[in-house]
């Protein structure tokens, strides 16, 4: 057994000795970064002529909708930057105003998001808000657990347009980046 | 929980070639009682052979056959993220891979039967897989995400890979049948330790144009997990009992298989040989602690939709956890506890050989000893020479079709107590693969060592490939030359 010790050391000995390597740095590990974004629908609204005109009053819309998904772990704990995307569209014969609050878990309003649009003919808005380095505070969003959605209508309640299937619609879309490392 | 941990991140760190090892030196280097593992069918002179526990056989290789450590690591002063871009991500497809083998015989031994034509060989090994094929897609999810690439399909499909841990018993039989056949079989009995697998996930997931909102995220997935003794290894652990149930599970505690190799060698002429073997055609069935975990169904979400006239009347539910449920019930993640099989990674063995120069009797370099070729345990050997050369055929049957390597080889054989094996073999790993194993036979003690990659050596961080062999018998050839 001693002499196999020996020749292994010796033949492993002469391998080490033998082989070469350049310098490793396995501390560059620490400067990888890892920054994907990604990029999906958050919410769409449409509301059609015919019920605004069913609505007495100026506000014929008022929700608050539940929406975790910013405030996921993943994402609440990685988020860095990001954009809401928003596209309005009105082919009602009303102008509208629309408003977005962003509430936390205690219905206090983090900020909110206002659109008015012409009656139609008009066309679409579009808006991307940055939220971030370069926008408004990312606090706004990892802390948003509700999202209230009024709807005023500034016109009449009777007039119809003439375009098919009047009504508003509300798109939006958000793209985020996140740290992974 | 550290236990198991430790043993998944180290199958997965070594998980770097082929799911098992080409021990292309080894095979056919028949002064070796471990060339019977590759080659049941191989010409055996020995009377008896014992090897020395623990030590009689380890070997491990580690490869990666499209990134080495040094693309990454070296401290040449490029930024990390960039490296990691253009030498991983810009450049790695799903065919690429990193494995790991690593096997350890802690048993092994042979003898002769009264019937000299007969030799039996017994043994018991703990052997470690693993392979992981690059799984390009996910990378570039990971990295990049799917922002600003309408229509672009990330393929789930490519994320393959297995790993096992096997405790594996074998009882192999060797029968000379005439001067110029040998015939062998080996019968395997796997003890599964710990085993994931991964290899037939389908899907994608992509963003469209969507019809109501500005995106439609569709996810289309088929993707599916199996493991076997991680559960009970981690509960184990949990209560400080993770080595007795390691053995437990490694000596038929835990999930069984059987298995079978089959060899020969035939001479074709006085000086020309070719020899063949299938290795590994065996399953193991994994019915003790299996847990398969799967995702499965498809669903297209355009976010929260909300048509007021439509859910006038319904406008105070939770629309967020309504959608969440939907995709959930279309894309439900499953598990179970449901038994599984996995097939061994068969392997296939071909080589013809030349024999030249003079016999290994004639001349100097003989040791006065119980030992080496020509001595004859058997019955009526053929005459060894001092030179062979030929070239072998190495096929594995892998989860993305079957991987070759073509070994050219050349055998010197310094009277009876020192061989040498020189190789040359390329594969999907490396052209420039050159390997090289002694055989030491000093007196009744067999010590053999090989190495792969030797051009590698220069900068061993830069290799894609590194493989060793060594082992130490005892062995007898029943009496003195």
């Amino acid at each position: 057994m001693k002499g196999f010790r020996i020749l292994v050391t010796v033949i492993f000995g002469f391998l080490l000795v033998t082989a070469c390597s350049e310098q490793q740095d396995f501390d560059q590990l620490d400067n990888l970064e890892i920054t994907p974004t990604y990029e999906t629908s958050v919410f769409y609204v449409k509301a059609q002529e015919s019920l605004i005109n069913r609505v007495s009053g100026l506000s014929f819309f008022t929700q608050d909708f539940n929406f975790d998904a910013f405030e996921e772990p993943l994402f609440a704990e990685r988020v860095l930057s990001g954009v809401l995307s928003y596209e309005l569209e009105n082919t009602t014969s009303k102008p509208i105003e629309i408003s977005l609050e962003f509430l936390d878990e205690n219905e206090n309003i983090l900020d909110t998001e206002e659109f008015r649009m012409d009656a139609a003919p008009t066309s679409t808005l579009v808006r991307n808000v940055a939220y971030g380095p370069t926008g408004k505070s990312l606090d706004i969003i990892k802390n948003t657990s509700k999202i209230r959605l009024v709807a005023t209508n500034l016109g009449d309640g009777s007039s119809t347009s003439n375009l098919a299937n009047p009504a508003i619609v509300l798109r939006s879309s958000a793209k985020f980046t996140l740290e992974l490392k | 929980m550290r236990l198991t941990h430790y043993l998944l991140l180290g199958s997965v760190m070594l998980t770097m070639g082929v799911f098992a090892q080409n021990k292309q030196i080894l095979y056919d280097f028949n002064e070796i009682p471990q060339s019977l593992i590759l080659n049941p069918g191989v010409e055996t002179d020995f009377k008896w052979y014992a090897g020395v526990p623990l030590l009689s056989g380890v070997s491990g290789y580690v490869g990666a056959n499209g990134i080495s450590v040094n693309d990454i690591f070296a401290e040449d002063g490029v930024d990390i993220n960039i490296k990691v871009r253009e030498r991983a991500l810009n450049v790695l497809k799903p065919r690429d891979e990193f494995s790991t083998t690593v096997q350890i015989e802690y048993f092994n031994g042979g003898f002769r039967s009264n019937d000299p034509s007969v030799f039996y060989s017994f043994g018991g090994y703990f052997e470690i897989d693993n392979i992981t094929f690059w799984p390009q897609d996910y990378a570039y999810l990971i990295f990049d995400g799917n922002a600003d690439q309408l229509n672009r399909e990330f393929d789930l499909g490519d994320l393959n890979s297995r790993g096992s841990m096997v405790n594996v018993f074998h009882f192999g039989i060797n029968k000379k049948v005439d001067r110029n056949l040998t015939i062998g079989a080996r019968g395997k009995l796997y003890s599964g330790i710990v085993d994931y697998s991964s290899t037939s996930n389908k899907g994608y997931l992509v963003n469209t144009q969507g019809q109501n909102n500005r995106i439609a995220t569709t996810l289309d997935a088929d993707l599916m997990l199996r493991t076997s003794g991680f559960q009970s290894l981690d509960e184990a652990s949990d209560s400080d009992t993770a080595a007795g149930q390691f053995v437990k599970r490694a000596f038929f505690g835990g999930d069984l298989g059987l298995g079978i190799d089959v060899g020969f060698t035939y001479h074709l002429s006085e000086r020309t040989t070719i020899t063949g073997s299938v290795l590994d055609l065996g399953f193991i069935h994994h019915g003790n602690d299996a847990q398969s975990y799967s995702l499965n169904g498809k669903a297209t979400v355009e976010g929260i939709e909300i048509d007021i006239l439509e859910n006038f009347a319904n406008l105070n539910r939770d629309f967020w956890q309504d959608l969440v449920d939907e995709v959930e019930g279309l894309i439900p993640f499953e598990t179970d506890t449901d038994s599984y099989v996995t097939f061994r990674p068969t392997k296939l063995y071909a080589s013809i050989r030349n024999d030249f120069g003079e016999p290994v009797n004639n001349g100097g370099g003989q040791i006065d000893c119980d030992c080496t070729a020509g001595s004859s345990g058997a019955v009526e050997l053929r005459t060894k020479y001092r030179n062979s050369i030929g070239g072998q055929l190495y096929m594995i049957n892998r989860p993305r079709g079957p991987q070759i390597a073509l070994t050219g080889f050349y055998t010197r054989r310094f009277g009876n107590f020192l061989a040498l094996k020189g190789t040359y073999t390329a594969d999907k790993f490396s052209y420039t693969n050159v390997g090289l194993g002694m055989n030491l036979q000093a007196g009744p003690v067999n010590f053999y060592v090989m190495a792969d990659n030797l051009l590698s050596y220069k900068n061993i961080a830069a290799t894609n490939y590194a493989s060793f062999q060594l082992g130490m018998n005892i062995i007898s050839w029943g009496r003195n030359k």
